[in-house]
């Protein structure tokens, strides 16, 4: 446990140290700003000719709808290409530089490395998600609304991103080209949500009550709505869990692989 | 302290090392000899427990290096072939990173760092980028490394590699200063740092282990064999009267000034050709005596067609 806090510390250093994060992080708060702030516009304009539009989805009047989900949603994006640029090195680039050895001739179990490299990537995106969190704060002074369902729906966003993570430390343990590392994490990232869709082609019941619940999509649209479900959690806990697993097993194997 | 049994390892078809036996006690220095793919970091990986073997059984301090690795791994330092370094630390912070990885207690980090650097002679380098460093740096920051923990055993895969001359003789003085306090096997295919810094020698050829023997007996082991070279003022023809002393195997005329002896036994058959060239009138220049070093043993041991018996 202690070894996986040392390989936490370290790694955790290692981002902020590093070039690319600051800008990835740059590039993600432009986007953000640029797009936040237009949402936020269109839903000022729609709001103050409300009487006027009766037609309308009630949806589009509640800020939570109308501005912080597509605000989520542009995250969950650039996560989907930003979370593999980030832990692309974390393994591959230890195996391409030999560092693994060290690791792995140091008393530390495969399980610490894991979970050190795995926390210290999901505290970098919690970073990011915090720091994409200021833009509902500041709108906070021009609107009143309740904080609770945006917190859920941020909360949603954060446990796929925890699951992007896990799936892309897994890519990066994999090989020992990041590049490779990086591609794989994205295949991966966009194929959580083709099961889903694949969803919408099956007629056979079983089938489908299956891929529903496997459906990442099904899950956080329960939290984008602002409830909470804990067959929802233990969804997203079990990926992640699986993902670590099997990244762990792949370093332990290369103990007695060839 | 370290204890080989049976060891076999198999990449696919291809059997790297196959039924190593050897123990080495506490406080020896031990070399690792053998040409270039004989399995001599394929060993030293399994000794770290980096990589499981095929067969048999190793065990460092009693625990066994595929049971319980975690125990031998607190118990070591290993250079890899490779050093293994992240190029975008510093020198002091990736040694104290070590440190913690290796379980040194907090309070002893700062000190241990510190000796580790002074050893290695790192200290000016110390706030330095691994990667700004120049190749002989970067393998001594892998020897920092190794010893930063303070292990009981020291795994040194070619710890001299990449060092210019003055360096390569630090490192032997290092690890000669080492001896005592840890174990340490390093392997080499460099012969005279064997020779200076090593108690015993380990030869390897083709994965089997050739030769197990302290350097002393080593240097005996072809005494038997010692080349006499003879070179004598004029011309002569001694090659017949060399040739009938009694100890002389084989004689090489090289010119009629210039004879290579080969003796079976020493002392006095020199002796006795020292004489028969001074009878023979021709002048003696020189008489010397090449006593077989642990280079031509080495190189029979693993070059040779089988010729010497060990």
């Amino acid at each position: 446990m202690n070894a996986a806090l040392v390989i936490f510390k370290k790694e955790l250093a290692g981002f902020f140290k590093s070039p690319l994060f600051y800008f990835l992080s740059f590039m993600m708060t432009i986007l953000l700003s640029i797009l936040f702030s237009i949402s936020l516009d269109k839903f000022a304009q729609t709001s103050s000719n409300a009487m006027l539009q009766f037609g309308m989805q009630p949806q589009l009047l509640n800020i939570h709808y109308s501005v912080f989900l597509p605000h989520l949603s542009i995250i969950n994006l650039i996560f989907i290409f930003l979370i593999p640029a980030l832990t692309m090195k974390l393994i591959s680039e230890e195996k391409k530089l030999r560092t693994f050895d060290l690791l792995l001739t140091s008393p530390v179990s495969s399980a610490s490395i894991v979970m050190g490299k795995y926390f210290a990537a999901l505290s970098v995106i919690l970073a990011l998600i915090i720091v994409s969190f200021i833009y509902p704060f500041v709108s906070r002074r021009v609107f009143e609304f309740s904080w609770l369902p945006t917190l859920v729906a941020a909360l949603g966003i954060f446990l796929v991103a925890a699951v992007y993570t896990s799936m892309n430390l897994f890519a990066s343990s994999l090989t020992e080209n990041s590049l490779v590392a990086f591609v794989l994490s994205i295949v991966f990232n966009l194929s959580v949500w083709f099961v889903g869709a694949a969803n919408e082609s099956f007629d056979e019941p079983l089938l489908k009550a299956v891929l529903e619940h496997i459906s990442l999509n099904n899950h956080l649209a329960g939290l984008i709505e602002g409830t909470i479900r804990t067959s929802g959690l233990i969804f997203f806990f079990s990926l992640i869990f699986l993902f670590c697993f099997i990244t762990e097993r792949v370093i332990e194997s290369s103990r007695w692989r060839a | 302290m370290i204890e080989v049994s049976h060891l076999s390892k198999k990449y696919g078809e291809h059997q790297a090392i196959s039924d190593l036996n050897f123990t080495i006690q506490k406080g020896e220095v031990v070399g690792f000899l053998g040409p270039n793919g004989a399995g001599k970091s394929t060993t030293m990986k399994i000794i770290t427990g980096f990589m499981a073997p095929s067969g048999g059984e190793a065990k460092i301090c009693g625990f066994d290096v595929f049971e319980n690795p975690i125990e031998v791994k607190k118990r070591i330092g290993y250079l890899p072939e490779t050093p293994p370094l992240y190029a975008d630390m510093l020198v002091e912070d990736y040694l104290k990173y070590v440190a913690q990885l290796k379980l040194v207690p907090k309070d002893k980090i700062k000190s241990y760092v510190a000796s580790a650097l002074k050893k290695t002679q790192l200290t000016e380098v110390k706030n330095r980028l691994i990667q700004n460093l120049s190749k002989g740096f970067k393998q001594r920051v892998g020897i920092a490394q190794a010893l930063v923990s303070r292990p009981e055993v020291l795994i040194l895969d070619e710890p001299t590699v990449g060092l210019d001359p003055k360096q390569v003789s630090e490192i032997r003085d290092l690890i000669r200063d080492l001896r005592g306090d840890h174990t340490i096997i390093l392997s080499t295919h460099i012969l005279p740092e064997v020779q200076v810094t090593c108690d015993k020698v380990i030869i390897i050829h083709e994965g089997k282990i050739v030769a197990q023997e302290t350097i002393d007996q080593i240097e005996k082991m072809n005494q038997d064999f010692v080349l006499l070279t003879v070179k004598t003022k004029r011309s002569s023809s001694i090659e017949l009267q060399l040739k009938n002393i009694e100890g002389v195997s084989h004689v090489e005329v090289v010119s009629s000034q210039h004879y290579r002896v080969k003796l079976i036994e020493q002392d006095n058959v020199i002796e006795k050709i020292a004489s028969e060239v001074i009878k023979s009138g021709s002048g003696l220049m020189e008489l010397s005596p090449s006593r077989a070093n642990l280079e031509d043993v080495f190189l029979k041991l693993t070059y040779g067609q089988n010729k010497v018996e060990v």
